[in-house]
């Protein structure tokens, strides 16, 4: 039985340098680079990096 | 005989309910005293109140041997040495509160035997329990919730994460805002270890960064 194709885009969760467990969640195609970005974390009330989460070994 | 009066005067300064009581459960150091003047004609407290005794000791008391904690200390649960059953305390909480509260009052409660509700054991169960809340105790700490117990170790976290940021965002920006970045987080970052974010970003940057500047 053929496997089912992937998608073309993923979910990927981008989190907050400044350690507060603070993330965002973002939509990018598949064979993109990673995505970074300065965003505000509001735990810190700062504009912080954030970076994205490498994901499991299954992809 | 200077005792002897003194024990008439308190008998008689003693209310029904005190003097049943340590007419039935004498005091050691009055017991003593009855036991070594009992030869002479000397007037004892059990004398003094009644002479019926509706409260004497029945026949299966007798039974038990002299030395028997029931004996000495009503307040306390007994274990029957010859059956080897329990009874609880001859006296319920309650009426060992009453007694105590009247001795208090009168003065007396050197003679009377240790209790639950003794001022000196309540004392030390407050000292060994506080409060009964959990940890309130001397030498005891409460345990609180997990967010109050690793409280500080994030904020420290967070601390160490915010000094480097601006060192960070301008490496960051540097190579080419991500172009060029590529360690990136491996797995849910645990905002409670601070080696975490030590192992993972920044030393590795700064490392690589230092000899190209």
């Amino acid at each position: 039985m053929a496997r089912k194709a992937k998608s073309r885009t993923i979910a990927v969760r981008l989190i907050s340098m400044a350690m507060t467990g603070y993330y965002k969640t973002f939509t990018r195609p598949r064979a993109s680079r990673p995505m970074s970005m300065l965003k505000y974390d509001p735990v810190v009330k700062k504009k912080v990096l954030f970076l994205e989460q490498k994901r499991g070994g299954g992809s | 005989m200077a005792t002897v009066r003194s024990h008439v005067e308190l008998a008689q300064a003693l209310p029904p309910r005190l003097l049943d009581f340590f007419r039935r459960w004498q005091p050691p150091s009055i017991a003593a005293f009855g036991a070594a003047s009992q030869s002479t004609p000397t007037v004892r407290i059990a004398e003094i109140t009644s002479s019926q005794d509706p409260n004497a000791p029945s026949a299966s008391e007798v039974a038990l041997p002299e030395n028997a904690v029931w004996k000495k200390n009503p307040f306390l649960p007994f274990k029957n040495p010859q059956t080897g059953h329990w009874h609880g305390p001859h006296y319920s909480l309650r009426r060992q509160a009453e007694l105590f509260k009247l001795a208090e009052q009168h003065n007396v409660l050197p003679l009377m035997p240790m209790s639950p509700k003794h001022p000196q054991a309540k004392e030390q169960s407050r000292i060994d329990h506080g409060l009964r809340v959990k940890g309130t105790g001397v030498g005891q700490r409460v345990k609180g919730h997990h967010w109050e117990r690793t409280l500080k170790t994030r904020l420290e976290t967070r601390r160490k994460a915010m000094e480097v940021m601006p060192d960070m965002i301008q490496l960051w920006k540097e190579r080419g805002h991500g172009r060029g970045w590529k360690k990136y987080p491996k797995g849910p970052v645990s905002t409670a270890k601070s080696e975490v974010f030590d192992q993972n970003m920044r030393h590795a940057w700064v490392n690589q960064r230092v000899p190209q500047g």
